[in-house]
């Protein structure tokens, strides 16, 4: 594996296809030897934050999503590429909490291109907080 | 005049009174009349993945837009034309869940396996076990590991009368749900979290509470309530799926 992989997706903004986000985040993971716990860590970020940046319903437009891949960790970016003008992506107090147990870094935010974009970082169990 | 064709009048002449009237009384009374039709056709999609609770609801907006649309001056009976009704609200309901598209059932059968790959390894190794480890004890390639993960996903939303897929037969959701809890069980330190999280079934918020507060792992969460990981990656999910919902309409 070379010293930083990486994967590019572009899904439609919308619930039903976030399953490939998902496979995409988790056949990475495998490939890094995570747990089935961390795994399942994985999946429930990239639903919370992209539901984070989409909305439960969804939206119009797509989610560009870039997977890094290092021998330590696997990280995510995210970037709601919607048509029309959202509502300025946060996260709520419980969101970030619940985020913070699933993964070691992660960030939502307006990006220089005026995009909402999200970022999460998540290291395997022997270079991790556990 | 029989008994039933004497009640079948009754209700003709409320339906009539109600299309002049529109009084909320009567509105409801007729609602209630033919709540058991909305159940009945309800059951009939619960085999899809969705708890009937749910179901049960979406069917009675079905019957409420049935009873409000209703021409009794039409030679259709009112049951006839709710159903259509209502079978048309529940259709669209799973179109616009987006359900149409299922999990292949192979791979629901090895989920279900994996429940219990997952507890004998996890007991062997003392840890949670890697998704290689697990295919290789499960004899399938780790894609296919994955997969069934995902087809798990469907299971999330089964009805609270199912079983969970490696826990003792006869034993419901709704038995485990509704058992007293005794780490949250004064409703002070539940709305403390959030007042969203004081709207899950307690089993759901203690399990919420010692993954996303406490830090304990999904395992380790099993371990300690005695259910499988794959029971609480199940309630987990569906938890946030919940509060995503909840935050939304607040």
């Amino acid at each position: 594996m070379a010293e930083q992989d990486e994967v590019r997706l572009t899904v439609p903004a919308m619930p039903e296809f976030l399953r490939l986000a998902r496979v995409t985040a988790t056949g990475l993971a495998s490939r890094l030897g995570f747990t089935f716990d961390e795994v399942e860590d994985l999946r429930l970020a990239i639903d919370e934050l992209c539901f984070a940046l989409m909305g439960t319903r969804g939206r119009p437009g797509t989610i560009r999503l870039r997977y890094l891949v290092t021998e330590q960790a696997l990280e995510v970016e995210g970037v709601g590429d919607f048509r029309g003008e959202g509502p300025e992506p946060t996260l709520s107090d419980l969101s970030s909490q619940i985020l913070t147990a699933l993964v070691d870094e992660h960030d939502v935010r307006r990006g220089s291109d005026g995009l909402p974009c999200f970022r999460f970082r998540k290291a395997r169990m022997e270079y991790g907080r556990r | 005049m029989t008994s039933e064709a004497a009640q079948r009048e009754e209700l003709r002449q409320k339906f009539a009174d109600f299309a002049t009237s529109r009084d909320p009384a009567l509105r409801d009374e007729l609602v209630e009349r033919h709540l058991g039709l909305a159940e009945y056709l309800a059951r009939r999609f619960c085999n899809r993945g969705e708890p009937l609770d749910d179901l049960v609801q979406v069917a009675s907006v079905g019957l409420i837009k049935a009873l409000d649309r209703f021409d009794p001056g039409r030679e259709v009976e009112f049951s006839t034309y709710a159903t259509h009704t209502i079978v048309g609200e529940l259709k669209r309901h799973f179109r616009d869940k987006g359900w149409a598209v299922r999990a292949p059932r192979r791979m629901q059968e090895l989920y279900l396996r994996l429940g219990k790959v997952i507890g004998i390894l996890s007991q062997e190794l003392g840890r949670s076990p890697t998704i290689q480890e697990l295919a290789a004890e499960a004899e399938v390639s780790e894609e296919e590991v994955l997969e069934a993960m995902e087809a798990g996903q469907a299971y999330r939303f089964t009805s609270l009368d199912a079983g969970g897929p490696s826990d003792e037969p006869g034993e419901s959701l709704h038995t485990m749900l509704g058992e007293e809890d005794p780490g949250l069980t004064d409703a002070e330190s539940r709305a403390a979290l959030s007042p969203l999280i004081a709207g899950l079934q307690p089993r759901e918020q203690r399990i919420l509470h010692l993954r996303f507060f406490e830090g304990l792992t999904q395992s380790e969460i099993a371990a300690r309530l005695g259910i499988s990981q794959m029971h609480v990656s199940r309630l987990l999910a569906r938890s946030l799926e919940q509060l995503r919902s909840a935050s939304e309409e607040g």
